[in-house]
């Protein structure tokens, strides 16, 4: 056990010390943040004091009918105007920061013209308006219906076995199973690519005989492999905080932002599938670093392997139109390809229970017989200072013990 | 009792037959040389010893039995390819490795200072490996072999890249770890080192040990083999020699197997061309024995596949 901390604590050390780790670690969340800051930038930006004006030629709006104001923020107030010319003498004096036109024909054509300067005003400005529209709109509708019509629908859709539920006010929980592959994805395979490269790097570093005669294979690979998983994880759990971070900030000012949750059976699966998923991929890995000569052979190799862990990404909108379609239950079987499937469905559909278990004994087995074969190929290519091993070499050395 | 026991061992690698049939035995405080020529079978010998491989067919014991895990912690193994991680400081690599052989971290500082002393690499302990020269990074490959003070230690051409003092030091060392009783395999071609430094040999050739015992009896056995030649004339081709070399104005010739001194001595008094001003039966050198022993070897190679 020691060994494995040894090893783990040293990849770790070298790899999370190095600048290109912190370059690529903190420049996410400082994109993130930058993302963050010009939206509530535009969110927020323009006069939040200053009115709108508006020139009502089709007699909706009568500013005695003004909405609530929303968890503390003020609705800018509202300014009718007779005609144009009125409201344009108000906007050059500033007295106003734009105004509306509602011509005559409003309810056909559901066309309003807006007019301002140079500087174009906050999307706060433009959801003000359109909240004093819908409430004006509302009030030909006997006062029982009114709050539905203001409101909007509140869609919530069940699965029949009350397993799964969806709100459609929730929109970025819809997409969380896709944000969480797309993570997780990242996470195995940048550690397993990391472990593409200190394997290679032991061979050519020719070290590789010194720890063989030191620690186990199954430590040396193991040890490594844990050290290079937790520095995926760390720089995806320093992203992941980063997101929190910005969306409890951006909530304030973003309303769809407010209505995330947690999607803890997600969660479940993610726990599952995560271990078994990376021990394939880093058997894999193991297998082609231990039968190359030099990285960038063994990136070729892995980057044509990579492909087939990245096809769901490929059939992406087919996990919309149809997410049990045959291609995506073979995907969900196919072990390079089970994890971020089986997440993906999971944001579009109900999974079945037996395919989830069914994907996951299959996924496990692979990595069993991955860890296995990478095992026998790392004893004998290792040595091969040099020299690649050839494919029936490999087969060869899975056959037999060195 | 041995420190370790290899016993008619044999392992292939599909068809090629690295090793075909080796045995010997090492005793705590001796320098054993493990010695042949290139592709002899000398690393997948050291590999099977250390539990790299596995032998096909044979037995190998290391302290008793089969190596494992403990026992691997007593081991220090300076392969022939080797190399240390380039882009870490020398003072973090050693460490590191000192660690995973058992050493608490601070106990391994401690060792480290005053090898890195003694080796003269103290100032150069923050460098990384790739800024250090060749035989400073062969001198910090023997710290890692040494470090946490093994019982058994295999040395693979432990000389090469080093300059004459280094090479000094190192064998200063090496015969400081055997006074030590520690057991130590040495595999080198230089070898003037095997004389100067191993009590036991083993002389491996085509995958089958071909000579194995004392230097000095095996020096004894090869007394009659070799001349010692001062004179006028060519002394090379001539009958029954299978190598004939100059050395400080003096021929050295070592004889094919069965040849007798006094055979070649007639036959060079009957050369009118030839003046002999001196001819000594010489007690052979190593090297003069490995070269007879490897090139009789080759020649009933080539006769028997002719």
């Amino acid at each position: 056990m020691r060994n494995y901390w040894l090893l783990a604590r040293h990849e770790y050390r070298k790899l999370v010390g190095k600048r290109s780790f912190l370059v690529g670690t903190l420049g996410f969340p400082l994109i993130l943040m930058v993302v963050m800051a010009a939206s509530i930038f535009i969110s927020i930006r323009g006069d939040q004091t200053r009115p709108m004006g508006v020139v009502d030629h089709a007699g909706v709006i009568n500013t005695a009918v003004a909405p609530q104001a929303d968890g503390g923020n003020e609705l800018l107030p509202l300014r009718p105007f007779p005609n144009e010319t009125e409201a344009r003498q108000a906007l050059t004096d500033q007295e106003i920061q734009v105004f509306f036109v509602i011509p005559a024909d409003y309810r056909r054509s559901l066309q309003i013209d807006a007019y301002y300067w140079q500087d174009t005003p906050g999307d706060s400005v433009f959801s003000d308006f359109n909240e004093y529209l819908r409430i004006n709109l509302a009030q030909d509708f006997p006062a029982n219906i009114r709050p539905r019509l203001i409101d909007g629908p509140d869609l919530i859709v069940r699965a029949a076995d009350g397993s799964r539920e969806f709100n459609g006010r929730n929109v970025f929980s819809f997409f969380i199973p896709f944000i969480a592959a797309f993570f997780f994805i990242f996470v195995v395979m940048s550690s397993s690519g990391y472990l593409l490269q200190v394997v290679t790097d032991e061979k050519e570093n020719r070290t590789v005989e010194i720890m063989m005669t030191t620690v186990s294979p199954g430590q040396l690979i193991g040890g490594k492999a844990l050290g290079l998983l937790a520095v995926s994880l760390t720089q995806v759990l320093i992203w992941v905080f980063t997101g929190i971070v910005a969306i409890v900030i951006g909530a304030a000012f973003i309303d769809v932002l407010r209505f995330i949750s947690v999607p803890w059976s997600l969660l479940l699966v993610v726990v599952l599938f995560f271990i078994p998923a990376y021990a394939f991929i880093a058997g894999i890995m193991t297998a082609i670093g231990s039968a190359t000569t030099e990285l960038t052979q063994a990136q070729q190799i892995a980057g044509i392997l990579n492909l087939l862990f990245l096809l769901p990404f490929f059939f992406a909108a087919l996990f919309f139109a149809n997410p049990n379609s045959p291609i995506l239950l073979f995907l969900t079987f196919f072990p390079t390809s089970s994890f971020v499937t089986v997440l993906m469905r999971w944001g579009m559909s109900t999974v079945p229970l037996w395919q989830v278990a069914l994907s996951w004994l299959i996924l496990v087995s692979s990595a069993l017989l991955s860890v296995w074969v990478a095992a026998r190929i790392f004893h004998t290519g290792m040595l091969r200072y040099g020299q690649s091993l050839s494919l029936k070499e490999a087969l060869t050395a899975v056959r037999t013990r060195s | 009792m041995s420190t370790v026991s290899v016993s008619s061992v044999r392992k292939n690698f599909g068809r090629v037959e690295a090793v075909k049939d080796v045995s010997f035995e090492v005793f705590p405080g001796e320098i054993f040389g493990l010695l042949g020529p290139n592709g002899a079978g000398k690393t997948t010998t050291i590999r099977m010893m250390l539990d790299i491989f596995e032998p096909d067919a044979g037995h190998i014991a290391v302290f008793d039995g089969r190596i494992d895990e403990a026992k691997k912690q007593r081991i220090g193994y300076m392969p022939e390819e080797r190399g240390l991680y380039k882009d870490l400081q020398l003072e973090q690599t050693l460490v590191f490795l000192g660690a995973l052989k058992g050493l608490e971290e601070n106990e391994a500082k401690s060792r480290l200072e005053k090898w890195l002393k003694r080796l003269d690499l103290f100032d150069h302990r923050q460098k990384k490996i790739q800024e250090l020269s060749k035989g400073m990074q062969q001198k910090a490959q023997l710290i890692a072999t040494l470090l946490h003070e093994p019982d058994l230690i295999v040395v693979d051409e432990p000389f090469s890249g080093l300059d004459p003092v280094n090479t000094r030091l190192v064998k200063d060392i090496i015969e400081e770890q055997r006074q030590a009783g520690k057991t130590i395999i040495m595999s080198t071609h230089q070898m003037y080192q095997v004389e100067a430094l191993c009590n036991r040999i083993v002389l491996i050739n085509n995958g089958r040990t071909v000579l194995y015992g004392e230097v000095s009896q095996i020096k004894r056995d090869f007394s009659g083999n070799a001349i010692v030649l001062e004179g006028k004339g060519d002394f090379a081709n001539i009958p029954g020699v299978l190598e004939a070399r100059t050395q400080n104005g003096a021929w050295h010739l070592a004889l094919n197997g069965g040849v007798n001194p006094q055979d070649v001595f007639r036959h060079l008094a009957q050369q009118e061309q030839l003046v002999i001003e001196r001819f000594e039966i010489a007690e052979p050198s190593l090297d003069d024995i490995f070269v007879s022993v490897v090139q009789s070897g080759k020649a009933a190679e080539e006769a028997q596949h002719a």
